[in-house]
């Protein structure tokens, strides 16, 4: 009957939690600056999604450690932003990723400059399977062959969802296109559709011919027999070669790390001018209302160095197919101001 | 012929209006649907209305206004300390707990017909304890967030 | 059958109270499946795998069964899916037969729930490559033909028409979201409302205002005046329930658990399109109809078959494409990523043993909810006995805990049931009508996006009849439910005016011109 206890000691537990919450009311005796109960809003409305899986994460090490009460609210992008807004004593924390200043950057409405408008916190972590691919039965082989058709003349239709990270690496390879094959680049066609299932579902129509996806989403796919009218294939990852190298050697499903760097620069180029190849890592981090507490930053910073002093954490992302790539406050802000800097040119070079 | 029928068909949506495409086409058979009910069945009502046949919706009803705005001032004060009081301790739930008390005390009187000492005490009771159990399974049990 | 050795006796407990977890989170209104199965997701996580899938399963088939009890008992849908449940469970319940629109209810519901498992258990790669034929534009096309309903449920054709885009046009407040590929901007709203409104209205909120709210204000200005909800109510009857209420019912039971199956396993369609949709076919196909929405067991039948069927066709996409069906199978996704399983075409090849638990799982909540529900309706209906003074305070105090709790956390949520609340008072009272206008509602952000992504692709409106075969067999559906119900109309407007020429020998009243206004 292991249910049964477990059970009855989480009623047990809980019973005594509410107890004392209620007896010893909401000032309960802690150290730091961070007090009462925290709830921690991400820019995602999904609970089975990367940004809600990769905030628990976080947030759970934090909450044992800070020894509060912390939850994680899937509360979607524009909610998160104004209940940030409205709490600057530290009760509200948002997670979010490169999408919060990429939207700003795409003139997506609802989407403020975070630099201005927020402190931006700490990193946590990279999902590094920005993924494009096309039909494995497709006449392009590799991203080069792409690049060429498009600079031929020929119409390249790409599924992407518009305005935000799933648009960044599509942008990248216009740019790309533009500088390659000037005057070319209009020939590379942006399919806006919605979630994964839509672009895939524009992929298995033959309304696309590359989709932008990830590699956790579509690893299967790329496994499949080409006869398969699902059947796909790599071409492109746009993560940095170093990213991917500290990936588990196994890689993700069955294929392997090896594997996922030939999709990764240098042997996938995809030019910024210059020599500099564009790459682009979907980082996770902390954002927090502009008036709040500075020692509640420090707080948090310093027990997520503790953490990632551990160890432990690391290995659970890894285990969730997540680079771990904590960086406290200060360099957090300057390395995604820097990061936004790029893609800024990027984007505006191709308008 | 057949070119002139596809050219008829054919639409092309700019991506940067998309928004407005299907809006347009709902305002439309909206404004048509609304003149058709005008000519067709309002109409012949107002006419009736005028020769004292039938009343107006809701102005010429009788009504238990007591009860009625009541509800209305309750559920909107209701909703409203419930955000404010939450907002004094964050995220505890306490903003639901004590402000459903209240309001479900308030509610109960406002629909008790017979004030008798039996069903005072019934609905006392109920004010307290349903709001506490909610607030206790959901917010303590599930951790659900609530204001 | 190694699979066998991973069932242990926690293996079922788990599934057992999942059922039971469920069922209470599906008859609150506003809380859903999808929360329960949310909710405890992070317990999966010291479960291990089996006993997780085993505890959202569970979740998932209660919450969904769930619904029935408010929809039958106090005319608020429990989850989207059991909006048809209401038209005609809450006209039983009136007549005092609460407990026996329930346990039709319930039997509907394991039928429909095990009849889809085993499609899904036969049939989930075959059916998982014909979902994928099925582009922006037949799911259009889907969209159109659970929204003929609307023609045939409506007493006035014109008026139910017009609630409907009503409804569609109340949907597409908000932002054109980007997460459908659309272009982020809002309409329909002056820019002052944008911090509330950048995201529409959310469904759930609507549903228990309208349905919810709206009924106690309507209740107040009465002066909430008998004791009870409904005096009337004579439980101790039994309620009359026999299974021979089923004779006759085979083809509608099986048709609408194929119905809700089929939506559930089409990505991107929503859950609730599946009970609307077998609604439809059931007053299509049936020789006898003209008792639906006024509390007939057919259309219970038809609803909570084809509501439960969801669970099983929702996992069909899931399980072999890797994308969830409907939102409780979005979040069912993350029980397999917590553990670093994969879901796509290849999982049930590669982990056939976590196949064959879940299909257990399934089939053996199933049979636990509906032993759950059957012996413990007698006492559920009982809540009607509940005095309105006690009453009607706690279903406002559930309904905001349900709205608040849906996007985890949003206040503008809870305003939400007051303003539709008051709306559907105001719209009952000037004669419009509720269910056109809550199914336009439902329905109606799907359909624009459907409606302008395959046109934005396409270029020509003529896609809508040439893309495929199924589109063609599709706008012959259409047309058959509107001709159907023109000609019902045609026919029932017919019986009331000879009524009223028998009575009064007079035909000068209004349904002589709703006789015209039914041409158009």
């Amino acid at each position: 009957m292991r249910i049964s206890n477990r059970l009855m000691t989480r009623v047990g537990s809980a019973a005594l939690m509410a107890a004392l919450s209620v007896s010893a009311g909401v000032a309960m005796a802690q150290d730091g600056p961070l007090r009462g109960n925290i709830r921690v809003v991400i820019g995602s409305t999904s609970t089975g999604g990367d940004t809600y899986q990769n905030s628990t994460i976080v947030v759970d090490q934090l909450a044992e450690r800070l020894d509060l009460n912390m939850k994680v609210d899937a509360v979607g992008a524009s909610s998160a932003f104004r209940t940030l807004d409205r709490d600057s004593r530290g009760n509200t924390l948002m997670i979010f990723h490169d999408q919060s200043y990429l939207g700003h950057l795409y003139g997506v409405e609802g989407y403020d400059d975070i630099f201005e408008k927020y402190t931006v916190g700490p990193t946590l972590a990279i999902n590094p399977g920005n993924a494009y691919l096309v039909p494995k039965d497709s006449p392009y082989q590799t991203l080069d062959d792409i690049i060429a058709a498009v600079g031929n003349g020929e119409t390249v239709r790409v599924a992407i969802q518009p305005g935000g990270v799933s648009e960044i690496g599509f942008s990248a390879l216009k740019n790309a296109i533009a500088i390659e094959h000037p005057g070319q680049e209009d020939n590379l066609v942006a399919v806006n559709t919605g979630s994964q299932s839509d672009k895939n579902q524009q992929l298995f129509d033959g309304q696309a011919d590359v989709i932008n996806g990830t590699v956790q989403a579509n690893e299967q796919y790329t496994r499949l027999p080409e006869d398969d009218q699902k059947a796909m294939r790599f071409v492109w990852l746009t993560a940095r070669q170093d990213t991917i190298e500290q990936a588990p050697e196994e890689g993700l499903g069955q294929t392997s790390r090896e594997q996922l760097l030939e999709y990764v620069e240098p042997n996938v180029h995809v030019t910024m001018g210059d020599d500099e190849s564009f790459t682009f890592d979907k980082e996770f981090f902390f954002l927090y209302n502009k008036d709040m507490d500075p020692a509640i930053v420090e707080q948090i910073d310093e027990a997520l160095t503790d953490i990632y002093a551990e160890g432990e954490i690391q290995e659970t992302q890894k285990n969730a197919f997540f680079i771990p790539n904590f960086k406290p406050s200060d360099e957090a802000s300057e390395y995604l101001a820097d990061k936004m800097a790029r893609y800024e040119e990027i984007i505006s070079n191709i308008k | 012929m057949e070119s002139g029928l596809s050219s008829l068909l054919s639409v092309s949506i700019d991506f940067e209006t998309s928004h407005l495409f299907f809006p347009r086409i709902i305002h439309w058979i909206m404004a048509g649907l609304f003149v058709l009910i005008l000519m067709t069945k309002v109409a012949p009502f107002m006419a009736s209305v005028k020769r004292g046949e039938r009343t107006l919706p809701i102005v010429g009803e009788a009504r238990d206004n007591f009860r009625f705005i009541g509800t209305l001032v309750l559920i909107a004060a209701y909703f409203y300390f419930m955000a404010v009081v939450g907002d004094m301790f964050p995220y505890t739930g306490y903003g639901f707990l004590l402000v459903s008390m209240v309001f479900v005390l308030l509610m109960s009187l406002l629909y008790l017909h017979d004030w008798t000492k039996k069903a005072l005490t019934i609905v006392v009771v109920n004010a307290i304890v349903a709001p506490s159990l909610a607030w206790f399974v959901l917010a303590k049990l599930f951790t659900i967030t609530l204001p | 059958m190694e699979f066998l050795s991973l069932l242990d006796i926690t293996f079922f407990l788990l599934a057992g109270f999942g059922a039971l977890v469920g069922i209470i989170f599906g008859a609150i209104p506003g809380m859903t499946a999808t929360m329960a199965v949310a909710v405890c997701l992070p317990l999966t996580y010291a479960l291990g795998l089996h006993h997780g899938l085993a505890l959202l399963l569970g979740l998932y088939v209660g919450g969904i069964s769930g619904g029935m009890v408010p929809a039958v008992l106090l005319n608020i849908p429990g989850t989207p899916s059991s909006i048809t449940t209401t038209f005609d469970g809450y006209p039983m319940a009136q007549k005092g037969e609460g407990e026996k629109a329930l346990k039709i209810c319930v039997i509907a519901s394991v039928v429909g729930g095990l009849i889809s498992a085993a499609i899904l258990f036969l049939f989930a790669p075959l059916l998982a490559d014909f979902s994928i034929k099925f582009s922006y534009v037949e799911k259009f096309l889907i969209i159109l033909l659970a929204l003929s309903v609307i023609a045939s449920l409506s007493s006035s054709m014109l008026i139910g028409i017009f609630s409907g885009v009503i409804g569609i046009w109340l949907s597409l407040i908000g932002d054109y979201s980007i997460s459908d590929g659309g272009n982020g901007k809002t309409r329909l709203m002056f820019d002052f409302m944008e911090p509330y409104l950048f995201e529409g209205f959310s469904l759930l909120p609507v549903l228990i205002g309208v349905f919810g709210i709206s009924t106690i204000l309507l209740e107040a200005e009465k002066g909430a005046k008998s004791g009870l909800v409904n005096e009337r109510i004579k439980i101790s009857k039994g309620g009359g329930f026999s299974l021979s209420i089923f004779n006759g019912r085979l083809t509608n039971l099986v048709r609408s658990s194929f119905i809700g199956t089929f939506v559930g396993m089409l990505p991107g369609v929503g859950g609730s399109a599946a009970s609307v949709l077998a609604y439809t076919q059931e007053k299509n196909l049936t020789r006898d109809s003209s008792q639906m929405g006024k509390g007939a067991p057919q259309g219970l039948i038809a609803s909570e078959s084809a509501n439960n069927a969801l669970t099983g066709g929702a996992l069909i996409p899931l399980l072999s494409l890797g994308i969830p069906g409907d939102s409780t199978t979005a979040v069912l996704i993350g029980a397999f990523t917590l553990q670093g399983i994969q879901v796509g075409p290849l999982f049930i090849p590669e982990n056939t043993e976590t196949w064959y638990v879940m299909m257990t799982a399934l089939v053996f909540a199933n049979i636990v909810m509906f032993f759950l529900m059957f012996y413990a309706i007698k006492y559920i209906a009982k809540v009607v006995m509940v005095p309105k003074h006690i009453l009607f305070p706690i279903i406002v105090m559930m309904c905001v805990v349900g709205a608040y709790a849906i996007n985890y956390g949003i206040m503008f949520d809870v305003w939400t049931l007051l303003i539709f609340g008051i709306l559907g008072y105001l719209v009952q009272k000037i004669g419009l009508e509720v269910a056109p206008l809550i199914i336009g509602f439902i329905l109606g952000s799907q359909a624009e996006v459907y409606f302008v992504k395959s046109l934005e692709s396409f270029g020509t409106f003529s896609i809508f009849f040439t893309k495929s075969p199924i589109a063609m067999v599709l706008w012959g559906l259409i047309v058959a439910s509107v001709m159907f119900a023109i000609v019902m109309g045609f026919k029932s407007r017919a019986r009331q005016k000879m009524e009223l020429t028998q009575v009064t020998g007079s035909t000068r009243t209004a349904s002589g011109k709703g006789h015209e206004t039914d041409n158009d």
